[in-house]
C-alpha cells in the first residue's frame, strides 16, 4: 500500500472516557473483527486490565478501511496506556503517530490526565481530532465541552466529532476524520531502515518481539537488525501485523506499524523508545527521545511462608520478561526475612505487578510500604542513592537528605480551590500557579515531595473533592529536605520492614499515628507488646497491645469434638498470614499500615 | 472384648440457663414419655449391633436427666442393663440437676446401677445462680449432694463455673470450699465462654452482660488450679480435678481417642474412627425412631491428617499428654515425622514439655491450650 493511504494514531482519553469502547467500535465497524470474533474491549488483554479498566501495555490494530472517497486505507491504531506511571511509555506511542483523536466525556470534560498527554502529542507535532464522546448521556453538554478544550488546550473544535461509542453513534465520522485530517506518513523506502520500538513483548516461542513503526527502509526476514541503544544485532526472523492477532507480513515499509522478531531472549535489549536499523546500512543517528526508564517507587516483597522465595524470584523473572520497567533485587530483611527490593514506575505499577504475583502465580505477598529514592549526603563526602528506608545512615554520618519533587497539576471544580490548596500546603507542596481552564475549572500546580504522592495525596484528594479532582505529575528534580528515619520498635526491637522516612516536622505526628494504627492490627498475644516510634534513640510515641490473659476452650467433650476443632481451625486461619518478627506475631497488613493512615 | 462408652442424651431441662447452648430444651414435657420410649428402642437396636462389645462407661448428660420422673428413669436404666453387657467394673454417670431430684429418684437411680452423680451446681450464692438463670438455690445444692449420699452414691461431681456476671474471686473460692467439704469425689470448673445463640449472648450485644474484668478472670482460673489441688482434687484435665481414682473414665474417653455411642437426639458417636451424630430435633427423632429408621443424620471418617489432629488435642487436654508410643500405634505412623517441627516451636516457647515417648502442656500450655491444639491442626 502506498504511504499516503496509511494512518497511524493514538487515542487520547481520561480513564472511562470512553477510549476501548470507540476502538472497539472501529474494530468492528471496519470489519476488522466479526462480531463473532469480538470480545468486548479487545485491545485490553489482562484480566487485570478489564476489571480496572486501565491499560498497562501498549496494544495496536491495524484497520482496513474504505472512505467514502473510494480509496482503502491502513489504519493503525496504536493503544496506550492511559496512566500517569507509564507516561514516558505514552510518549513513544505517541513519537510513533501521527496523529491523535482526544476522547473528552460530554459530560465531564477536560481532565488533568487527558490534558498531559494532549500536551505529549503536540510536543511530537501530532494532528488531534476532537471527539466529543458520550453525547447519548443526559447529563452531555458536547457545547460547553468543546469551549472548555479550545480554551484549555487551543483545539479548534468546530469540527470536532460528536459520538456516543456506546450506542455507535458517529463512528463512521470518526473514521472519515482519521482519514481526512490526520497527515498521512512521511518517509522513504530507499534510506536506510529507521524504526521506533514504541512496545515489547515476551513469547515463549519467538523470543522478544518488538512491536515497531518504520520511518524510512524497510524491515523483511533475514535482514540483520541492529538496536542502537543496546547495540545489539540479530537476524530478523519474522515481521508482521496486528489484525489484532499477529499475522505474518512479507515487509514492513516507510509508515508502517507491526512487529518484528529475532531471537532475542531478553527484554531488556528492546528497550522502548529504541530506533532499530540495518545492521549492514545504518542510520547515522537515533530518533530522539530514547531514555531508559528508571523507578520511581521502591518497596520491599516478601513472601509470606518463606519456604516460597524461589517461586517469588520466577514469577518476578517471568513477569520481567515482559515488562523492562520492572527491577528488582533480593533484600534481607531481620523481620521479614528473605525477598526482594523492587523497583516501579509509579503505585498503579506497583500495585499491578502485586496483583499478578498474587494472581498469576498464586503467591501470599507482604508488602512493605513503597519508598522513593533519597540521596544521601554523608558527612565524609560520600554521596549515595537508598530505596530503603532501613538503610538511612545514622543522623551524626548524615550531612543533609534530597528528596525527589514532582511538578504536580490538578483539575478541580472552582469550590474545591481552597482544599486543594489546604491539602497541598500540608503536604509540603509549593504553589506554582492556578488557571482557569473555563468558568468552573481549575488547574492549580503545585510542586510536590514525590514521597507525599506515594503515600496518600491523590487518595486525600480524591475524597477531599468527591473524586472530582484530577492529577498528573511529572519529575522536577531532587531538593533538600529535613527528613529522619522513624523506627518502629515492638517489643523493644526495631522491625526494619516497617522504618519510614519522613519529613522532621511531620515524624511526631506520624509516629504517634502509626503507633495507633499498629495497637489495632497486631492481635493480643500471650505477653503485653510495646509498640514503640522512635528516631534513633528517642521514643517519640507509644502504645502496647494488652497481654491475652488466657485462650483455651473450658469444655470439649464427646459431643463437639468437630464443632470445637472447626473453632480452632478458624482461629487458626486468622493466624496464617502473620508473621513471626522476633516472639511478636504481626499481621501482614502491619506492613501496609503506613501506607493507611487517615 | 472392645471395650465401649456409652452416652445418653436427654434434651429435656426445666428451664434453660442463659449462658446454655447445649441441645436441649424447656417446655417439651409432652414429650418426655415417647422420647423416653424412643431411646429405649435406639438402645435396644444398637444392643444388638453391639453384642459383641462389653460397655465399661456409662455417661447419662442433657439437657437435665434428672427431669424424667423415676418411672421413666427406672424405664431407661433397665433398657441399658438388659441390651448392653455392662462391664462389674462400670463407670455410670449421670448429671443432675439439684432443683430435680427427691430422696426417691436418686434411690431409683442408685438401684438401676447409676453410681455417679454429677450435679451441675455452678455456685453456692444464691444472687450468681439466679444471674445465670438456674432454677436452684445454694441451699438446694446442699441438699442434693447430702441426699445423693444417703442414697449411697459415693463418687459424686460438682459443676462449678468461673467468670459469671458479678462473680469475685473470693466467691470462687468459697464456692469450691463449700464443694470441698460435702466430702465429694470430684470438680469440674469451667470458665464461662459467651456462645452464639444464648440469652448472654443478646446480652452482651446490648451491653447488659456484667462480665468480670479480664484480669479478674484469669485470677480465677489460676485460683482453681492451684486451690483445688491443694485440698486433695488433682487437676487431671484442663477443667477437671478429682480424687485419686475419681477421674472421670467415660470423659476420658473422649480425651483418649477411645470409641463411644451416643444414643438420643444430638448424641454423638465415634466408633471405628468414624464420628456420627444423631438427629438433632427432639420430635424429629422421636418420629425416626418410631418409624423404625436410623436417626444418624451426620455420619464422617475425618481425613486422617485431620483426626490426627483431633487426636493430639484431644489428648494434650489431660494433664498426662499424648503418649508417643499409643499414637504412633494407632495411626501406625511416627509421630515426629509429623509433627517435629510444630513440637519444637511449641517447646520454645515453653507451651509444651516432650520427650521421646509423652507430649504435654506446660502449666502456661494449659492457659494458652488453644494456640498448642491449633498448631496441630493441619495448614
Amino acid at each position: 500500500m502506498k504511504t499516503s493511504n496509511i494512518r497511524n494514531f493514538s487515542i487520547i482519553a481520561h480513564i472511562d472516557h470512553g477510549k476501548s469502547t470507540l476502538a472497539d467500535r472501529l474494530i468492528e465497524y471496519t470489519g476488522t473483527l466479526s462480531s463473532r470474533e469480538m470480545e468486548s474491549q479487545v485491545l485490553d488483554h489482562m484480566d487485570l486490565e478489564r476489571e480496572r479498566g486501565i491499560t498497562i501495555k501498549a496494544q495496536s490494530v491495524r484497520l482496513s478501511y474504505t472512505a467514502k472517497n473510494g480509496e482503502t486505507y491502513m489504519l493503525n491504531l496504536i493503544d496506550t496506556p492511559g496512566h500517569v506511571d507509564f507516561s514516558y511509555e505514552v510518549s513513544r506511542s505517541l513519537a510513533a503517530c501521527e496523529g491523535a483523536l482526544l476522547i473528552v466525556d460530554a459530560a465531564q470534560g477536560i481532565e488533568a490526565q487527558t490534558l498531559a498527554n494532549v500536551y505529549l502529542a503536540l510536543d511530537n507535532d501530532l494532528e488531534i481530532v476532537t471527539v466529543i464522546n458520550k453525547i447519548d448521556l443526559p447529563s452531555a453538554d458536547p457545547e460547553r465541552v468543546k469551549k472548555e478544550v479550545e480554551d484549555v488546550i487551543g483545539l479548534d473544535t468546530s469540527d470536532a466529532v460528536l459520538t456516543s461509542a456506546k450506542t455507535g453513534i458517529g463512528i463512521e465520522e470518526v473514521l472519515e476524520a482519521i482519514v481526512t485530517k490526520i497527515p498521512p506518513p512521511k518517509g522513504n523506502a530507499d534510506e536506510p531502515l529507521c524504526a521506533l520500538i514504541f512496545d515489547s513483548h515476551f513469547d515463549a516461542y519467538k523470543g522478544v518481539i518488538a512491536y515497531v513503526r518504520v520511518m524510512n527502509g524497510t524491515i523483511k526476514p533475514g535482514m540483520k537488525m541492529k538496536m542502537m541503544a543496546t547495540d545489539k544485532i540479530v537476524e530478523v526472523t519474522e515481521v508482521g501485523v496486528f489484525k489484532p492477532m499477529m499475522a505474518n507480513v512479507a515487509e514492513l515499509g516507510p509508515g508502517h506499524v507491526g512487529f518484528v522478531s529475532g531471537s532475542i531472549k531478553n527484554v531488556k535489549d528492546v528497550r522502548v523508545g529504541d530506533t532499530i536499523t540495518d545492521a549492514d546500512n545504518p542510520v547515522a543517528e537515533a530518533l530522539s527521545g530514547y531514555r531508559k526508564v528508571t523507578p520511581m517507587v521502591y518497596c520491599g516483597l516478601y513472601p509470606v511462608d518463606t519456604s516460597e522465595y524461589d517461586i517469588l524470584r520466577d514469577a518476578l523473572e517471568k513477569l520481567k520478561l515482559n515488562d523492562a520497567s520492572l527491577i528488582f533485587e533480593p533484600e534481607t530483611s531481620i523481620a521479614l526475612g528473605f525477598g526482594f527490593r523492587c523497583g516501579f514506575l509509579g503505585l498503579l505499577h506497583m500495585e499491578v505487578v502485586q496483583e499478578r504475583l498474587e494472581r498469576e502465580y498464586n503467591l501470599s505477598l507482604i508488602t512493605t510500604a513503597p519508598s522513593v529514592i533519597y540521596k544521601v549526603f554523608k558527612t565524609d563526602g560520600e554521596i549515595f542513592e537508598i530505596e530503603n528506608p532501613s538503610k538511612l545512615p545514622t543522623p551524626q554520618e548524615i550531612e543533609h537528605v534530597e528528596e525527589p519533587y514532582v511538578k504536580a497539576m490538578v483539575i478541580v471544580p472552582n469550590d474545591y480551590v481552597g482544599v486543594v490548596m489546604e491539602l497541598s500546603q500540608e503536604k509540603r507542596g509549593e504553589f506554582k500557579d492556578m488557571k482557569y481552564l473555563d468558568t468552573t475549572r481549575v488547574m492549580i500546580t503545585y510542586h510536590l515531595p514525590l514521597s507525599e504522592i506515594i503515600y496518600d495525596y491523590f487518595d486525600r484528594l480524591k475524597s477531599a473533592t468527591r473524586g472530582y479532582a484530577s492529577l498528573d505529575y511529572e519529575m522536577v528534580g531532587y531538593r533538600q529536605s529535613q527528613l529522619v528515619k522513624l523506627d518502629i520498635l515492638l517489643n523493644g526491637e526495631i522491625v526494619d520492614a516497617l522504618s519510614i522516612i519522613v519529613h522532621r516536622e511531620k515524624a511526631t505526628y506520624r509516629g504517634r499515628l502509626l503507633v495507633e494504627k499498629l495497637k489495632g492490627i497486631i492481635p493480643r498475644q500471650m505477653f503485653e507488646i510495646p509498640i514503640q516510634a522512635a528516631i534513633g534513640n528517642k521514643v517519640i510515641a507509644r502504645e502496647s497491645v494488652r497481654a491475652m490473659r488466657k485462650d483455651v476452650l473450658a469444655k470439649c467433650y464427646g459431643g463437639d469434638i468437630s464443632r470445637k476443632r472447626k473453632l480452632l481451625e478458624k482461629q487458626k486461619e486468622g493466624k496464617k498470614r502473620m508473621k513471626q518478627v522476633g516472639n511478636v506475631e504481626v499481621p501482614q497488613e502491619a506492613f501496609m499500615a503506613i501506607l493507611k493512615i487517615d | 472384648m472392645m471395650k465401649i462408652g456409652l452416652y445418653i442424651h436427654i434434651p429435656f431441662c426445666q428451664q434453660k440457663c442463659l449462658y446454655c447452648d447445649f441441645p436441649s430444651h424447656a417446655n417439651l414435657t409432652h414429650l418426655y414419655q415417647p422420647y423416653v420410649a424412643a431411646l429405649c428402642q435406639e438402645i435396644s437396636d444398637l444392643g444388638g449391633v453391639l453384642s459383641g462389645c462389653i460397655v465399661d462407661t456409662v455417661y447419662v448428660g442433657g439437657g437435665t436427666p434428672t427431669v424424667l420422673n423415676a418411672s421413666s428413669l427406672q424405664q431407661l436404666l433397665r433398657q441399658v442393663g438388659s441390651s448392653f453387657s455392662l462391664a462389674p467394673t462400670v463407670e455410670f454417670s449421670m448429671e443432675a440437676n439439684p432443683g430435680t431430684v427427691d430422696q426417691e429418684k436418686l434411690d431409683v437411680l442408685r438401684a438401676g446401677g447409676v453410681n455417679r452423680l454429677s450435679f451441675g451446681v455452678q455456685s453456692f450464692s444464691d444472687p450468681l445462680l439466679l444471674g445465670i438463670g438456674r432454677i436452684h438455690s445454694a441451699q438446694q445444692a446442699r441438699e442434693a449432694i447430702h441426699m445423693a449420699k444417703e442414697a449411697g452414691f459415693d463418687n459424686i461431681n460438682v459443676d462449678l463455673m468461673y467468670g459469671l456476671p458479678n462473680q469475685s474471686v473470693k466467691e470462687l473460692q468459697d464456692s469450691m470450699m463449700q464443694a470441698i467439704q460435702m466430702g465429694i469425689t470430684h470438680i469440674s470448673a469451667y470458665g464461662l465462654k459467651v456462645e452464639e445463640g444464648t440469652h448472654f449472648a443478646k446480652m452482651q450485644q446490648d451491653g447488659t452482660l456484667q462480665l468480670p474484668e479480664e484480669e479478674v478472670d484469669e485470677a480465677m482460673y489460676q485460683i482453681t488450679t492451684e486451690f483445688l489441688p491443694a485440698n486433695g482434687f488433682k487437676r487431671y484435665e484442663i477443667s477437671n480435678f478429682a480424687k485419686p481414682g475419681y477421674e472421670c473414665r467415660h470423659n476420658l474417653k473422649y480425651w483418649q481417642y477411645q470409641p463411644y455411642i451416643g444414643v438420643g437426639a444430638a448424641a454423638h458417636s465415634f466408633w471405628q474412627s468414624e464420628r456420627r451424630a444423631n438427629i438433632v430435633d427432639v420430635l424429629s427423632y422421636i418420629q425416626t425412631i418410631q418409624n423404625g429408621q436410623s436417626p444418624i443424620e451426620i455420619c464422617e471418617t475425618p481425613e486422617r491428617n485431620i483426626a490426627m489432629a483431633e487426636y493430639v488435642f484431644l489428648s494434650l487436654r489431660t494433664v498426662q499428654g499424648l503418649s508417643v508410643q499409643a499414637f504412633d500405634q494407632y495411626f501406625q505412623t511416627d509421630f515426629f515425622t509429623h509433627y517435629r517441627e510444630v513440637t519444637r516451636i511449641l517447646v520454645e516457647k515453653k507451651l509444651i514439655v516432650a520427650t521421646k515417648k509423652q507430649i504435654r502442656l506446660t502449666v502456661i500450655g494449659m492457659k494458652y491450650g488453644n494456640i498448642v491444639f491449633g498448631a496441630f491442626l493441619p495448614e
